[in-house]
């Protein structure tokens, strides 16, 4: 999982916010029916109705302010968007105040509904940020209790909930005043501690990903290098050999001939397999792949063509159907008539003589859609998740020719992934396999 | 002199023709199985003097266990082996060093793949004169 910007994040926060809100809205009007008309507590029902309301506009307005910092430009601005999230918390706890004048005051336990906000703060804020909207919280409360207590505000007593004015008893007073102001900071504490850890953690994970990135880019250096050497001490022991058995055809029976045969065979097979890593390990290392528009109808024509006398050989037909609805494609054409040469190879080796192997193409939504199908041994069920691993073969396939890197579809899948498309496999052991294979217009 | 019967048990039809040519060059009568299977068949049918072994066939402990499963049978119980491996580099377990060891690794000889003509054609002179 990718860590998630700043900006975004704040932004995802502050429209989390605005649904948050919703809730109160909903919950405001249907609290003060209930606890008005059935409860029968005395509750100044006008201004609450009006509270809810002033919510709702605001809510909108939050809303439209939103959209258009995430608008403006395609680059959200994080201090615009802290700024809409120090507007809301601050209005959030005005109004959340005077919806506590008009329900009793200090008498109302919907006071530690602050709690949230703080913990909103803590998680959206800096620790120095959500601290200030704590005491910002306080001073609102402190200063409601106040000029309440000292008759300079009227107080609305929550008659049939309390049993009498408690705002006029001194400890009372201070003693929820206290509890709550504690309970505030303790809040804003503990959701900075979180998340700040939680952030920690995030960080952790990219610096982790970043160096796995780089060990794997080693890795594949380490590869290239190795098989490039290797491949140069191979490609003269196999021109020396090649030598060797042209010189010595007619002499077969000879056992050094057999001999210098064997090693000839061996030595094209290792040298189709050093070359199959080391284009791989460098399509890895290469960051860019030049990209051009082409016709893949062109390019699959040239693909079957080259690869017919190769069908002929064994027999087998081999059918290519374009649509004529099928595009230009944007991508290396090279590397997709080799994946496509990849998979056709692959169908002539493990197709038995006289079978029939069918291309088609035809266009699908935004893209081209690829078909490869064949009549050969197929897959076996519990191996077909692990054809495109390197290395792998499936345990028919060497059966039923020794030989093979194991590399093919791997090479196939990475090409169809470098071009921003897919690559599945349908097969039935014994009846045949079939590629699809999607590749975008454009990459 | 009495022919000696060597049986080459390889799943690479190149490596033991190479070990065939080796050893038919110093008048051994030599015979190769593919696998575990037909080399069972071929030592109750032929009864070879010695065998050469390769560790990994199908499986990785293949050679291992059919080198166990001869020892464990009276009627080859004298049969020298000597095994052949390229094993020793890709698990890096050094098994070299318990040949003879009669329960773990029950051989007479060990030859690294590839195997130079004159070394494999001294080990097997050297585990057959050890035969009683």
């Amino acid at each position: 999982m990718e860590p998630v910007p700043e900006d975004i994040r704040l932004l995802n926060g502050a429209y989390w916010l605005t649904r948050l809100r919703w809730i109160a809205i909903i919950c405001v009007p249907i609290g003060t029916y209930f606890c008005g008309s059935v409860l029968g507590i005395a509750l100044r029902e006008i201004p609450m109705y009006t509270v809810a309301t002033l919510l709702f506009l605001y809510n909108v307005a939050v809303l439209v302010m939103l959209d258009r910092a995430a608008r403006a430009d395609r680059e959200v601005s994080p201090r615009a968007v802290k700024r809409i999230i120090h507007l809301q918390i601050c209005t959030d706890l005005i109004l959340l105040t005077v919806l506590l004048h008009f329900s009793g005051g200090i008498e109302n336990p919907l006071v530690f509904f602050f709690i949230f906000h703080m913990v909103i703060a803590g998680i959206l804020l800096s620790p120095k940020e959500s601290y200030l909207q704590a005491t910002f919280a306080v001073l609102l409360f402190g200063l409601l209790v106040l000029l309440e207590h000292k008759q300079l505000l009227r107080h609305y007593c929550l008659t049939g909930f309390v049993p009498h004015c408690l705002q006029e008893s001194m400890l009372y007073i201070f003693g929820t005043f206290l509890v709550f102001t504690t309970a505030l900071y303790v809040a804003v504490y503990m959701a900075n501690y979180i998340a700040t850890r939680l952030k920690r953690a995030e960080r952790a994970y990219k610096q982790a990903n970043v160096m796995l990135e780089e060990k794997d880019r080693i890795k594949d250096e380490y590869v290239s290098r190795v098989t490039h050497d290797i491949k140069g001490h191979l490609a003269t022991i196999q021109g020396c050999l090649a030598v060797a058995v042209d010189r010595m055809t007619g002499k077969l029976e000879d056992p050094e001939a057999d001999l210098i045969h064997r090693a000839h065979t061996r030595s094209v097979k290792l040298t189709n397999f050093v070359r199959a890593l080391l284009r791989l390990t460098q399509m890895r290392l290469s960051n860019k792949l030049e990209m051009a528009d082409f016709s893949m109808g062109e390019a699959l024509l040239n693909v079957t063509g080259a690869v017919q006398a190769k069908a002929a050989d064994k027999s087998i037909t081999l059918n290519c159907n374009i649509d004529s609805s099928v595009e230009n494609v944007f991508g290396n054409q090279f590397s997709i008539e080799e994946m496509v040469t990849n998979l056709l190879l692959n169908a002539i080796k493990y197709t038995p003589a006289n079978g029939t192997i069918d291309v088609r193409a035809s266009s699908g939504e935004n893209s081209v859609l690829v078909k490869i199908s064949d009549t050969g041994i197929g897959i076996p069920k519990e191996e077909q998740a692990q054809v495109f691993d390197e290395f792998f073969r499936a345990s028919n396939a060497k059966r039923a020719e020794r030989d093979g890197t194991g590399l093919g579809l791997s090479i196939v899948k990475y090409i169809v992934e470098r071009h921003g498309g897919q690559i599945q496999v349908e097969s039935e052991e014994g009846h045949g396999t079939t590629f699809n294979l999607t590749l975008p217009r454009t990459a | 002199m009495e022919e000696t019967k060597i049986l080459i048990v390889d799943d690479d039809p190149d490596f033991t023709a190479v070990l065939k040519t080796v050893l038919e060059g110093e008048s051994y009568v030599v015979d190769t199985a593919p696998g575990r299977a037909e080399a069972m068949e071929k030592i109750q049918a032929d009864k070879p003097d010695l065998l050469l072994l390769d560790v990994m066939m199908a499986t990785w402990s293949d050679g291992f266990e059919m080198a166990r499963d001869i020892r464990k049978n009276p009627e080859y119980k004298g049969m020298p082996i000597i095994m052949l491996t390229g094993v020793e580099q890709r698990t890096g377990i050094g098994f070299k060093s318990t040949a003879g060891d009669p329960e773990w690794l029950p051989v007479d000889g060990f030859l690294d793949k590839p195997v130079e003509p004159q070394v494999l054609i001294a080990e097997v002179k050297k585990v057959l004169s050890g035969k009683p």
